[in-house]
């Protein structure tokens, strides 16, 4: 295995961690944005919300990138690879991650709320200065849980010709006729993204327990 | 407007509630005169909180109109129920001090009582925090400024819910249940800092059992049974020799026990 090998496995985690990365931040707040119309119970919108979330949560991501990929097209809408893997990326985090948030908010204690109310502030600074930050520090391991398991499975978006460290990997395995070394450089790549993630979840988890030491 | 009173800071006037088949409150009116502390006594169920919620419109009343200094409140002039905007605007002249203190854990004690201030009434920061603290002086925890709620006692939470509902300088107090979920130990710190509030001529009303605090600071108490307002008088009179059965018996049971 060259250094040319290494580089193009190397660019391929460059490509596994930008999908991720964005599929994350786009997913995040639309699965608040629809935990909260959950939440609210706004009339046919969390009804439809809720089957949303139940499909797609039953829907493997492989098929659901292969649909929209070959069947987008064909309603007449132009979708490239990239721009397909982060569709089927943000649609399968946001309904995992609009559970993570809706339990958060089920639990939010009503009396808390309430005080917000007594005092005067509107739905929206009710919103942001309460039940935001408690809700963020509760949901935090659940949600890096789904972020950690979103790039592992990128892999799949190889199917619609997506090169991440896997199918670089795969290239160079067949290339070479040595599997062995790629694969076991792209299990490497994979360790320090999801260690790196899980460090950020405890550095917040530990400010935030210094802080109320104080 | 309801009944013609230029002293009345709350009037109450014929406010009922449901609750599915629950006739909670039927027919409640009654009117709050500036200093003055009303003690709302009654059995477990007969409506007290009800009541109290349904003044700040944390419920919303069925039937009746809330006036608090003249401005009618839920019912904007257009007779329309009020937005989200103008109910808040109407409750940061109502303070509310609640049974399981409700503050708010993720900020420090003198943040919990700067919140509202500040971020609602747009106040200056350094401004409010000086009245913030001199109101946690007041309440006696001017240690516990920088400390989180879970830190503190269930008697300091409550003089710290207090002490929030006073720091948006509240036209009227209410007060749900505010010693039930206490240790009996911790009841007297709390009620020490209400007697105080009377003291000074704050206008409140207090949903209690505390038949101690009700017969020396209620300058009128309002007895209440199975969600109507069976008889209204001043302590000494209502304590010793009361108008109805019910209240009769009432006061016979919570004195024996």
């Amino acid at each position: 295995m060259s250094t040319a090998d290494i580089l193009a496995i190397l660019q391929g985690a460059v490509v596994t961690v930008t999908l991720s990365f964005v599929g994350i931040l786009i997913g995040l707040p639309i699965g608040l944005g629809l935990a909260l119309l959950r939440w609210a119970d706004v009339p046919v919108i969390a009804r439809i919300v809720a089957v949303y979330v139940s499909v797609l949560r039953a829907t493997p991501l492989v098929t659901l990138l292969l649909l929209l990929f070959f069947a987008l097209p064909n309603v007449g809408i132009a979708i490239g690879p990239v721009s397909a893997a982060i569709l089927a990326l943000v649609m399968n985090t946001s309904a995992f991650n609009c559970e993570v948030w809706r339990a958060a908010l089920m639990n939010f204690p009503k009396e808390q709320y309430e005080a917000a109310q007594s005092v005067g502030m509107h739905a929206s600074l009710r919103f942001r200065r309460i039940v935001l930050p408690q809700i963020v520090r509760v949901s935090l391991p659940g949600l890096v849980n789904e972020m950690s398991l979103l790039i592992k499975v990128t892999p799949v978006l190889a199917v619609v010709g997506v090169v991440d460290i896997t199918r670089a990997a795969v290239r160079i395995g067949a290339e070479t006729y040595e599997p062995l070394p790629p694969f076991l450089v792209a299990i490497a790549m994979y360790a320090p993204i999801v260690f790196a993630l899980v460090s950020l979840q405890r550095f917040i988890e530990r400010r935030q327990l210094a802080a109320e030491a104080a | 407007m309801g009944m013609t009173n230029d002293m009345a800071v709350l009037d109450v006037a014929g406010i009922s509630k449901r609750f599915g088949d629950l006739q909670v409150l039927s027919d409640i009116s009654f009117t709050v005169t500036r200093g003055e502390t009303v003690c709302v006594l009654g059995p477990s169920g007969s409506g007290k909180s009800t009541l109290l919620r349904c003044i700040n419109w944390l419920e919303r009343p069925d039937a009746g109109q809330i006036y608090l200094n003249g401005d009618r409140i839920g019912i904007n002039n257009g007779g329309v129920v009020m937005s989200d905007r103008e109910l808040s605007r109407v409750r940061t002249r109502i303070g509310m001090v609640f049974q399981h203190f409700a503050l708010w854990p993720h900020l420090t004690v003198l943040q919990n009582l700067m919140e509202a201030p500040v971020q609602v009434q747009k106040r200056p920061v350094a401004e409010v925090r000086e009245e913030a603290m001199a109101l946690l002086a007041k309440v006696g925890l001017s240690d516990k400024c920088d400390v989180f709620p879970a830190r503190l006692s269930g008697g300091q939470k409550q003089r710290v819910g207090i002490a929030r509902a006073l720091a948006m300088k509240p036209d009227v107090l209410l007060f749900d249940e505010p010693t039930s979920a206490l240790d009996p130990e911790l009841v007297g710190e709390v009620l020490l800092v209400m007697r105080e509030l009377a003291r000074e001529g704050r206008t409140m009303v207090i949903v209690t059992h505390e038949m101690g605090f009700a017969r020396d600071a209620a300058t009128r108490i309002l007895f209440m049974d199975r969600g109507r307002v069976v008889e209204t008088g001043r302590p000494e009179r209502f304590f010793v020799s009361p108008d109805t059965e019910r209240a009769r018996q009432f006061i016979q049971r919570y004195a024996a026990g």
